[in-house]
């Protein structure tokens, strides 16, 4: 227990000393937040206003963004420098490193996800109540973890850190826009509005949009889980086949 | 097998598959005693890490056996590396942590929790005190080969292995390394280095194995590999002379222009020498530059293999 303590402790300081990496998970997520406030502020999605019903949507674009594009891009530098090489010639057992890693992946999901709506209470007057953030966090921390397993998938395939963020940005902006994250659906046409339940973040949103705002899970929770079951189950056997300690020779 | 701290027996490798397939190492087979220094020298690419990959499990043969410390490293790897201490060629240190962060969690990797005094005598020891909150990414070549050294003995192994750890290194720092070695190998531990600089060899090792293509073709100490060339030292000039009036010198054994170099090989350099001064100044001539070379491991992979090392 001590060593995960230890490893969880040291990646948890890589993430955080990493400045990129800061930007994009901390800072990015409030930029966005600031910028759809400028300009779509005053609209309305049905009878809310267009901030409040962003909020989850930023909040689950961005974990998305930070499972496949940070936590792949991280894992594809650790095996490029040799450090997943190093830690393979230790005896700690893999099942301990993935261990440590998903610890801290979903520590700083959640550190996100803290950061975004409390800016949003405090800026945009978005009432979170305890028992609605209560009914939405194991939708988070489940997401987090469909999307670190995804990231990994790609980091699986991805030969260097560049190929895995030019393929992680494709994934996530192409999600980012038709399944409902900052984009009403209903806006959408009828193919995207189609497919779009079968894809992993519109899943994911609504499953933490209803009970964040509403209290409750929403018509569709049964097939909303089906879809981000599915997900999860089918990126982490890949992700563990697809696994690499070392760049190929 | 009693003594044996490292046993290789009949260990091969390879790398890719059907045609692609390359032989990386064929039927080597080391034994090598507690407490020594244990040289691997060879050039690039003659298969020196990937037998030590092969120790540190990170490539499987495809044949043989290895025990360290008695305990055979395909049948138990976990306690096969509790044993090890590891710098590995490409350094790979976790370039956002600081030097006892780092050390802190590379001796974790081993279950061995050390206190921050025991983290700052282990940097000491290695001069990096003043190192010790620095990022690694803020430290230079040499304190960052320093500090692989001291977290190959984070865990306070029993053998330690260490691949080519003055690469990149200036004079000045590759010394204060061997200094560093030597400090690791009073302290009672086995030591199995990777190197092609023939003088690191001569330098830190009591043993050498010299590996080429796969294969060990020779393993003794320096001194005794060198003696069996039978070679002499080498006397080398710019001086221009008629390679016959050389050869009838008294103490050379044989003469030969290399390049715009003339090299004499003398069972009695000083006596070659000053006849050779007297032979240049007879015909109006002086000797500009001389220099005189002993017979080194350089020579005798040379001798072995028909190469030079250092290519």
């Amino acid at each position: 227990m001590k060593r995960l303590i230890i490893l969880t402790k040291a990646m948890l300081l890589l993430h955080l000393r990493n400045r990129t990496t800061l930007f994009w998970n901390l800072a990015f997520p409030v930029f966005l937040l600031v910028i759809y406030s400028a300009v779509f502020g005053n609209n309305q999605v049905g009878e809310q206003n267009y901030m409040t019903w962003v909020v989850p949507g930023v909040l689950v674009f961005n974990v998305l963004s930070f499972g496949i594009l940070g936590s792949s891009a991280l894992m594809v530098q650790m095996r490029e420098s040799g450090v997943l090489r190093r830690l393979h010639a230790s005896p700690v057992p893999a099942i301990e490193l993935v261990g440590s890693y998903l610890c801290v992946n979903v520590l700083i999901g959640v550190l996100q996800c803290a950061l975004i709506l409390g800016f949003a209470a405090l800026f945009f007057d978005m009432a979170i109540t305890p028992v609605n953030m209560l009914r939405a966090s194991p939708a988070i921390i489940t997401g987090i973890l469909t999307c670190v397993a995804l990231g990994q998938v790609i980091s699986g395939v991805a030969p260097t850190a560049g190929v895995a963020v030019a393929v992680g940005q494709l994934v996530n902006f192409s999600q980012m826009f038709i399944t409902d994250l900052v984009m009403p659906l209903g806006a959408m046409p009828d193919w995207i509005q189609t497919a779009a339940p079968y894809l992993p973040a519109y899943a994911i949103v609504q499953l933490v949009r209803t009970p964040l705002l509403s209290g409750s899970f929403g018509p569709d929770w049964g097939a909303n889980i089906l879809v981000v079951a599915v997900y999860t189950l089918l990126a982490g056997v890949a992700a563990a086949r697809l696994f690499r300690w070392q760049s190929k020779v | 097998m009693h003594n044996t701290s490292i046993k290789i027996d009949r260990v091969s490798a390879v790398y890719g598959r059907g045609a692609n397939q390359v032989q990386a190492l064929h039927q080597v087979s080391l034994a090598i005693e507690y407490g020594e220094i244990f040289g691997l020298l060879g050039p690039n690419g003659a298969g020196k890490t990937t037998l030590l990959s092969c120790l540190e499990g990170l490539v499987r043969p495809v044949g043989g056996q290895i025990w360290l410390d008695g305990i055979d490293v395909l049948q138990e790897p976990a306690a096969a590396k509790n044993r090890l201490g590891i710098q590995l060629q490409r350094t790979a240190l976790l370039d956002n942590l600081t030097a006892m962060e780092l050390v802190e969690v590379y001796a974790a990797l081993y279950q061995v929790y050390l206190t921050r005094s025991q983290i700052g005598d282990l940097l000491e020891r290695f001069g990096l005190s003043e190192q010790r909150k620095s990022l690694v990414q803020q430290l230079s070549g040499g304190q960052a080969q320093r500090l692989a050294l001291a977290l190959a003995i984070a865990n306070d192994p029993y053998i330690v292995l260490l691949d080519e750890p003055t690469a990149g290194l200036d004079p000045h720092a590759r010394r204060a390394v061997w200094g560093m070695v030597r400090q690791l190998h009073t302290d009672g531990r086995t030591i199995l280095i990777t190197t092609h600089a023939m003088e690191e060899a001569e330098a830190l090792c009591g043993r050498v194995a010299i590996i080429d293509r796969g294969q060990v073709i020779a393993c003794d100490t320096p001194a005794h590999l060198v003696a069996s060339l039978g070679a002499h030292p080498m006397l080398k000039t710019s001086l221009e002379l008629p390679l016959d009036q050389v050869d009838s010198l008294p103490g050379v054994v044989s003469s030969r222009y290399s390049g715009q170099y003339l090299e004499i090989e003398s069972s009695q350099p000083q006596d070659t020498l000053a006849c050779l001064h007297n032979l240049a100044t007879s015909q109006g001539r002086t000797i500009g530059d001389v220099t005189l070379r002993q017979p080194n491991l350089e020579d005798v992979f040379l001798k072995l293999t028909g190469r030079p090392l250092s290519v």
